[in-house]
């Protein structure tokens, strides 16, 4: 009996939980709409995986990989908005190696004027130094991470449209078409680098005790420091990965649409990703992240999504979709909730 | 004169988790006296208050304001009772001007609007009154914490408080700035106002109270009137020696040959502490005595890299050593337990387990993890050999007593097997068996080779534990003494002398 | 300083107080820019850079009336995410209302209203009583909002109102001295419309909101301390819930001024807008970490951001992109500026 009670309280204390039940909820709501919802077959012409499940995973590829450098900014305390610039930077670089200017006149064809390797290399070095640029102006400047990471935010998408001076470039260069369309085996290429993205950021943190310098430094700074880590590393750590995972996500991106597109690449990235982050049990004030609780929330989103297109719904509409679930896992992750149901668990307790 | 009495407090009883924290403390406020409340740091003073104001929820005993029983709930039913209260750490407004923080809330309107003129006349009469000549329409946060902590009383004051209580005002005022508070003071009490003062400094205690009561552990030791303690008894009595030796603690031996652990020559932070010179040999404990605010805490953070010193040398064990961050500080085998376990001691979120190994983990560098059966041995190991109340190593730090998360803190520290253990008020805070519990532990690791520096406000274990004790006054070293025969009166004339010889400097406990 | 002079001050030293430093420096930072755009480019015409200024001001007006309500919602140390959003929906029950069902416009705007107050009180209890990150709050008022819009209507909606064109068409030319010493209008032509005098009038009524009522207190006494601010006895709670209410009030009248300007309501009409409104506030020297704005600050903010389109524009070569690397430029000046005077007062206070 108290045994029972307790198991209970574990299971309603966990952050993860809420995040879990709703994504399970949405697909139960989806099967019994459409119960061939969970099907998955392969396309006989490709050899790809075919289904919404997949395609819930191969669309989720960008916010889950930006979601995972925004757990640690947000385990830090802090924030990084400039995230869904950072993808328009990325895929305007690469389109401009790819198709430089002085080639206008030629017709888009499956070329790359620059390498290949420079053409993949070059936006994430850049997206790296914004991102090391964020991370200065936090760790030594001494800025409120939102504030700071706001300056690129807003002037970040000017960057991408003075590097390919306003304009949108296209490309058939069938390399770089693999990183969004292709297939390794029967599974899409977005899935497969979001999950080496995964693997190696939870080794990255988990399997070194990178993550717990963070968490550390996120919950009590002035401890941390006395404690002899160094808390501007870890920062400048932390917001330079930030920057390399959205120049990866913004490679994707544009490779999807085999094109750049300043306006619109990764725009409402950073709220998705921080919505991911919150839903998957990241409190914002910092302290404990679960990069298993950010997938969730990042697929959560995504889940939304499909669901929305799948039943004709105006796509557009997908916000408000998207707002009642997020509000309804916020409402239950928030403290007042959260500490009602451990009393009431810990009154079972007591009484069994 | 009992119809003098506006404020009776008869046997207050307040109890923490695990600790009694008040046991059965009287306290009695008369009309237009200066009632100073004394006590070490964890004697129960501000649990009192807390009481009083309505922070803090009593579990036994009775508040009589003028003969009526009263039990507030909040700070603002305090208030609306006319008991204000101005703590050490400013609770107003730095945004706002001198004159809105003391009308916010309660401003004179005028036509529908604030009335800004009267409330800086206003304003300028009461800072008159203070005989402060300040603008009273700049920021607050333009001005000195002396000039805030006056204003912070110039609300409490103009809300017809009956009883005004201040929580260490003068911590951080100069002596001018004092003579200006002392001078409201008389003037408040001539208008009928009681006031209880709360301070660390004994001068001031003398100068301006009528009478005062000394809490120690949670209990009333006693009220007197001020000509009845001099100063070196009141000192005596809040000290006490009510740690009596629950587990037969044996100074440690320091061969006479032991080589020189740590030197530190003419060390200093100007303003912080004056030009230090300290050595400390393998095996040895020394000592730090004085009050609080002589310089010890600084002088602790200095060895441990987290004060730069601007002057200067320290070796380890003969060799030069540059301590500029606390991460040299740990690679050179150094340990610090700092004074303030919430701020800069426990990470609340974090586990046990993490907890102890941050410092460990910390020399490693991020990049060579511990594994985790690693951790959970080390965990196992501390939490069982220092007694660390826990189910599990697994439970947050955050969620422990605070004895219990000293010890936790002190893993962190003897699992890097440090050569130097520095402790600042390792014994702060918690109750007497753990207290003993720690010395033991600190006396182990002498044994055991390693050098540790104590530093204590409580004279009696200092003298129990230390080979030799630095007595510091005034931010500078003012004697070294043998700790096997010199005696707490020793001590406490050296700290009483300086104070009474320096006439007016503060002198603080 | 003897009694008399801090008894009785001279206008001069009242403006002097530190307090208004930061709005000095947005000031300050206006005429730099003008200065270097008349210099640079006086060959086109000092006076035509000023003509530009202005229709540019006139232009952005609404941003202008939503970053009233966004600098209070600065100043008690929040964010809202949803202004954007809001105002857009303000244009679709507008556009639907009266393209769609026929009714009055007014009446529309009534319902917008309602709507939008309600979603900002709604907001602002959220943020205090469930203790949410208003960051997170408002963004997801900014996804439901964004969502019923397109729920709404996914095209755009044109309006034909007679009173909508009468509002929008209201014009008052500036007259200036020209050339010839002239009484006449500047040309091109400069005027002031509906949208820059609803601007005026909610920056005043902002400035009144903030300085003369309790309430404004209680909203800058949140931002510098909240702790304190409860232990004051200041109605925390309410103050915070209202301060989201009047935000919310504010970008529908945003988007009444935005459907002015544009004649139609559109599901993705300022998107990103809550961004351009934060960096208003911002540049005009509002603290996003609370207790420190002004309304005139805002205004020359609006007008600042303002001036930087006007003199890209003006250069004739430069992409329009430029404009959005100089507003985070400019961010970053700011916030650099802001560190300075915090770096510099404390110093002061130690000495």
């Amino acid at each position: 009996m108290k045994k029972k009670a307790i198991d209970f309280s574990v299971i309603t204390r966990s952050k993860i939980t809420w995040a879990v039940v709703a994504e399970i909820l949405i697909l139960l709501v989806c099967f019994i709409i459409r119960p061939d919802f969970f099907s998955i077959s392969i396309q006989p012409s490709t050899g790809v995986l075919y289904g919404s499940l997949i395609d819930i995973l191969n669309r989720s590829a960008e916010i889950t990989i930006i979601a995972m450098g925004m757990t640690l900014a947000i385990a830090l305390g802090g924030t990084d908005l400039s995230v869904g610039a950072l993808v328009a930077v990325s895929g305007a670089m690469a389109l401009k190696l790819m198709r430089w200017d002085v080639l206008e006149y030629s017709t888009p064809g499956d070329y790359t004027v620059y390498p290949f390797w420079m053409a993949i290399l070059l936006p994430l070095l850049t997206c790296m130094l914004m991102g090391l640029f964020n991370g200065i102006l936090i760790s030594k400047g001494g800025m409120q991470p939102f504030i700071a990471t706001l300056i690129l935010m807003v002037s970040g998408r000017g960057i991408a449209q003075i590097l390919t001076n306003g304009k949108q470039f296209t490309t058939m260069y069938s390399p770089f078409r693999v990183i969004g369309q292709g297939h390794l085996g029967p599974i899409p290429m977005p899935i497969i680098i979001m999950t080496v993205v995964c693997i190696a950021m939870a080794v990255f943190v988990r399997k070194t005790a990178f993550g717990t310098f963070v968490e550390s430094v996120g919950v009590n700074k002035s401890a941390s420091r006395l404690s002899g880590i160094s808390s501007d590393t870890v920062i400048i750590i932390v917001y330079t990965l930030t920057g390399l995972l959205a120049g990866i996500a913004g490679l994707i991106y544009s490779s999807r649409i085999m094109s750049n597109d300043s306006n619109n690449a990764g725009i409402n990235y950073e709220m998705d990703a921080i919505l991911a982050v919150v839903i998957g049990g990241t409190a914002m004030t910092g302290g404990k992240f679960s990069l298993i609780g950010t997938i969730i929330g990042s697929i959560i989103i995504r889940t939304i999504v499909t669901f929305v297109y799948y039943f004709g719904i105006v796509a557009e509409a997908t916000m408000a979709f998207k707002a009642l679930i997020i509000a309804v896992v916020i409402i239950l992750q928030s403290e007042p909730v959260r500490e009602y149901f451990a009393r009431r668990s810990e009154k079972r307790a007591l009484q069994g | 004169m009992p119809e003098n009495i506006i404020l009776e407090m008869k046997e207050i009883e307040i109890k923490f988790p695990g600790v009694k924290a008040l046991d059965k403390v009287d306290f009695t406020l008369r009309k237009g006296e200066v009632h100073s409340l004394l006590g070490e740091n964890g004697a129960g003073k501000s649990t009192l208050i807390k009481c009083l104001t309505g922070v803090n929820r009593k579990d036994g005993g009775k508040i009589l304001l003028n003969g009526q029983e009263i039990n507030p709930t909040s700070p603002q039913q305090a208030v609306d009772l006319g008991i204000s209260t101005v703590f050490q750490e400013i609770n107003l407004c730095p945004n706002l001007t001198v004159a809105e923080n003391i009308f916010i809330g309660r401003q004179p309107m005028k036509r529908g609007g604030i009335d800004w003129k009267t409330i800086n006349k206003r304003a300028n009469e009461l800072m008159e009154r203070f005989h402060l000549d300040i603008d009273v329409t700049r920021p607050l946060s333009f001005y000195s914490t002396a000039v805030q902590q006056m204003v912070s009383i110039a609300r409490a004051v103009d809300i017809q408080a009956k009883i005004l209580i201040l929580d260490e005002p003068t911590s951080s005022l100069d002596d001018n700035e004092v003579r200006l508070l002392f001078e409201v003071m008389r003037q408040l009490k001539a208008e009928g106002m009681g006031i209880i003062f709360i301070t660390h400094f004994l001068d001031q205690v003398y100068e301006i109270s009528d009478r005062m009561t000394i809490l120690r552990n949670g209990h009333l030791i006693g009220s007197y009137e001020i000509g009845q303690l001099n100063k070196v008894q009141l000192v005596t009595e809040m000290i006490g020696k009510d740690i009596d030796v629950i587990f037969n603690l044996k100074r440690a031996d320091v061969k006479e040959d032991a080589a020189y652990m740590l030197e530190a020559e003419h060390i200093g932070v100007p303003g912080k502490v004056k030009d230090i010179s300290v050595t400390l040999k393998e095996g040895e404990l020394l000592g730090f005595a004085g009050l609080l605010g002589s310089g010890r805490t600084e002088t602790a953070e200095m060895l441990f890299g987290a004060e730069k010193t601007a002057q200067g040398k320290i070796r380890k064990k003969g060799s030069d050593i540059s301590l500029k961050t606390p991460h040299e500080a740990i690679m050179n085998r150094i340990a610090f337990c700092p004074e303030d376990r919430k701020t800069d001691g426990i990470i609340g979120d974090l586990s046990i387990r993490e907890n102890i190994m941050l410092a460990v983990q910390a020399r490693r560098g991020f990049m060579h993890p511990m594994s985790r059966a690693e951790q959970d041995k080390l965990a196992d190991y501390y939490i069982k050999a220092l007694g660390i109340a826990t189910p599990d190593a697994e439970k947050k730090i955050g969620e422990l007593s605070g004895g219990n998360q000293q010890k936790v803190i002190l893993a962190r520290w003897m699992a890097t097997e440090p050569d130097v253990l520095i402790l600042d008020e390792p014994t702060r805070g918690i109750d007497v068996g753990a207290k003993a519990e720690i010395q033991r532990l600190m006396l182990e690791r002498c044994r055991d080779g390693v050098s540790v520096i104590f530093i204590s406000s409580e004279l009696d274990e200092i003298i129990r534990c230390s080979n030799r004790i630095v007595v510091m006054r005034d931010r500078q070293k003012v004697a070294e003494v043998d700790g096997a025969t010199c005696t707490q009166q020793d001590i406490l004339n050296i700290i009483a002398e300086g104070s009474a010889a320096e006439n007016g400097k503060e002198a603080s406990v | 300083m003897n009694k008399t002079s801090s008894k009785k001050q001279s206008l001069l030293s009242r403006l002097m107080n530190p307090k208004y430093i930061m709005v000095y420096a947005t000031v300050a930072i206006f005429l730099i820019i003008y200065l270097f755009g008349a210099i640079n480019y006086g060959d086109k015409g000092f006076l035509s850079l000023r003509t530009l200024i202005i229709s540019m001001f006139t232009e952005n007006a609404y941003y202008g009336i939503s970053a009233v309500g966004m600098t209070m919602v600065l100043i008690t140390g929040g964010i809202d995410l949803s202004v954007g959003a809001v105002s857009a929906l303000t244009g679709m029950i507008i556009a639907y209302g009266v393209a769609i069902m026929n009714l009055p416009p007014m009446l529309c705007l009534l319902f917008a209203l309602v709507i939008g107050v309600g979603l900002g009180l709604l907001m602002g209890a959220g943020i205090h009583y469930l203790n949410v990150p208003p960051f997170i709050m408002t963004l997801t008022g900014m996804f439901l909002t964004r969502g019923i819009c397109s729920l709404m209507s996914r095209e755009s909606i044109e309006i034909n109102n007679e009173l909508i064109d009468a509002l929008a068409g209201f014009k008052i030319y500036i007259k200036w001295w020209n050339e010839d010493g002239e009484w006449a209008k500047i040309k091109p032509i400069c005027y002031i419309n509906f949208n820059f005098i609803l601007f005026i009038v909610m920056i005043i009524i902002g400035t009144i909101l903030l300085q003369r009522t309790r309430f404004g207190r209680n909203v800058y006494a949140i931002g510098g301390n909240e702790q304190s601010a409860k232990l004051m006895g200041l109605p925390v709670a309410r103050t915070k819930i209202l301060v989201y209410g009047f935000n919310g009030f504010c970008s529908v009248l945003a988007g009444f001024a935005y459907v002015l300007y544009v004649k139609s309501g559109w599901n993705l009409a300022l998107q990103g807008g809550e961004l351009e409104v934060i960096t208003c506030a911002v540049i005009g020297g509002t603290l996003m970490t609370g207790g420190v704005g002004y309304m005139v600050g805002t205004l020359f903010g609006v007008l600042l951001k303002s001036a930087i389109p006007a003199l890209i524009t003006f250069n004739g070569n430069l992409l329009s992109w430029w404009g959005k690397i100089a507003t985070g430029a400019l961010l970053l000046l700011f916030i650099f500026i802001q560190r300075v005077v915090v770096v510099y007062s404390n110093r002061k206070k130690q000495e």
